[in-house]
């Protein structure tokens, strides 16, 4: 129990601490880069899955871990994924991204994560339940016993062919890197501690700190018995659960991940200057509420949110999270077209 | 003598979620003439960042960023003018 209170909110507190630093949110990574032509974010969640897959594999291969990827149920998988592309888009923020702005002040954040607590639940145990399961088992595909992934449908070794993977990407990426050098970053003259805690992370370091963070975060959740990496909506629901005194729910270590990422953000942002209360209006407090109810539909549906698929999901190899992913970037730049750049051009 | 720098006109984005100070900016800088100045006054951090990365691309020249104080900062931009 201690163990749950301490290593969960620990990981949520640093978890939050580098969302706000490195303005982490993969909303943003995913619609800036039709929307304004911006990769900025996107490379730096390619940096945070390249670390988690060669960290996991790493991991798994020495004992500390034992890989749990998601299911495959295709239907749901992409019905769930692609709604709750809409949603992010809608609510501004991914599942991370508007947690850990509830940290920096944002009520426009606070409310998206009402609608995605509220819509998660009821998805999970409410009246949108038949919804999900109807479309989770007549989708379902495994692997003999296991959830199919890139490596167990070839017959491949999981660890090597993970490890394999990382390290191949990495390597074209630096090469393509190379041959392409990024013009927008400027070289800081900061001091440290002023790099760390005052001024915005470059999107390299945030990449590696994250996928760090999602190291020790699937160790510390196999040790309270949970065995996933990091993930954001399960927490929300055992908090709502907590909440309406449902009988033995409990705190478990993901509720405290995302209880200690809004610390972490607010200690970020706090240190930073950067906490401030901000009202977008009440039209946009509507619109990020209607965003996080899509949300919390599409990641219970899906088996899971952004985090649970493409930072958590992907470095496993699974295909529900494969699916998952690709289903999410679809929704999202679908929408992002559909709100703002056809109003542009016309 | 960014200091006694007039601008054309004001743009208040505070308060604003993702991508709205980003979208509001470039769409009032699209309907700018060359060379007006357009200030705009923002409080979320990742568009502070994120605004300057990207003005280049659309052709407008960034003057100025300023923090006023905490999140809020004060950004003068001239506008290429391609109305």
């Amino acid at each position: 129990m201690t163990l749950v209170i301490l290593s969960g909110l620990l990981v949520g507190i640093l978890f939050g601490f580098a969302l706000q630093r490195g303005r982490f949110c993969m909303n943003s990574a995913i619609r800036d880069s039709i929307l304004l032509k911006d990769t900025t974010l996107l490379k730096s969640v390619g940096v945070a899955v390249l670390v988690s897959m060669a960290g996991f594999a790493i991991m798994a291969m020495a004992n500390f871990i034992k890989m749990n990827p998601t299911p495959f149920f295709w239907g749901a998988n992409l019905v769930g994924s692609f709604i709750f592309g809409i949603g992010m888009v809608l609510a501004g923020g991914c599942a991370s991204g508007i947690t850990y702005r509830v940290g920096e002040g944002m009520t426009g954040a606070l409310s998206a994560l009402i609608g995605l607590s509220a819509a998660a639940t009821l998805t999970a145990m409410g009246f949108l339940k038949p919804i999900k399961d109807a479309l989770q088992t007549s989708t379902k595909i495994m692997v003999g016993e296991a959830n199919p992934t890139l490596a167990n449908i070839f017959g491949l070794p999981p660890y090597a062919t993970a490890l394999a993977i990382a390290v191949i990407v990495a390597i074209i990426w630096f090469i393509l890197a190379r041959n392409n050098p990024d013009e927008g970053e400027v070289k800081s003259n900061a001091s440290l501690s002023n790099r760390i805690f005052k001024k915005g992370w470059g999107w390299f370091a945030t990449g590696i700190v994250i996928g760090l963070i999602n190291m020790l975060a699937f160790y510390f959740s196999s040790l309270a018995g949970r065995s996933y990496p990091l993930a954001i909506t399960s927490g929300w629901i055992g908090i709502v659960k907590v909440g309406m005194s449902v009988p033995e729910a409990k705190l478990g270590w993901d509720a405290w991940l995302v209880i200690g990422i809004i610390i972490g953000a607010l200690i970020a942002a706090l240190i930073a200057g950067e906490f401030k209360i901000r009202w977008p209006g009440w039209g946009m407090i509507g619109q990020t509420f209607v965003g996080g109810l899509l949300m919390g539909f599409g990641a219970v549906t899906s088996g899971g949110c952004n985090v649970t698929h493409i930072l958590s999901g992907l470095p496993q190899l699974g295909i529900g999270s494969l699916v998952g992913a690709i289903a999410i970037v679809l929704g999202a730049w679908l929408t992002a077209y559909l709100i703002f750049v056809r109003p542009q051009s016309a | 003598m960014e200091e006694t720098l007039t601008p054309t006109k004001t743009l208040d984005v505070c308060g604003k979620i993702c991508p709205y100070p980003d979208m509001d900016t470039i769409t009032t800088l699209k309907k700018m003439a060359k060379g007006e100045v357009l200030e705009v006054l923002l409080d979320y951090p990742l568009s502070v960042e994120r605004i300057p990365r990207n003005l280049k691309k659309q052709g407008h020249k960034l003057l100025s960023v300023e923090q006023i104080d905490g999140p809020n900062h004060r950004m003068l931009i001239e506008a290429h003018g391609l109305k």
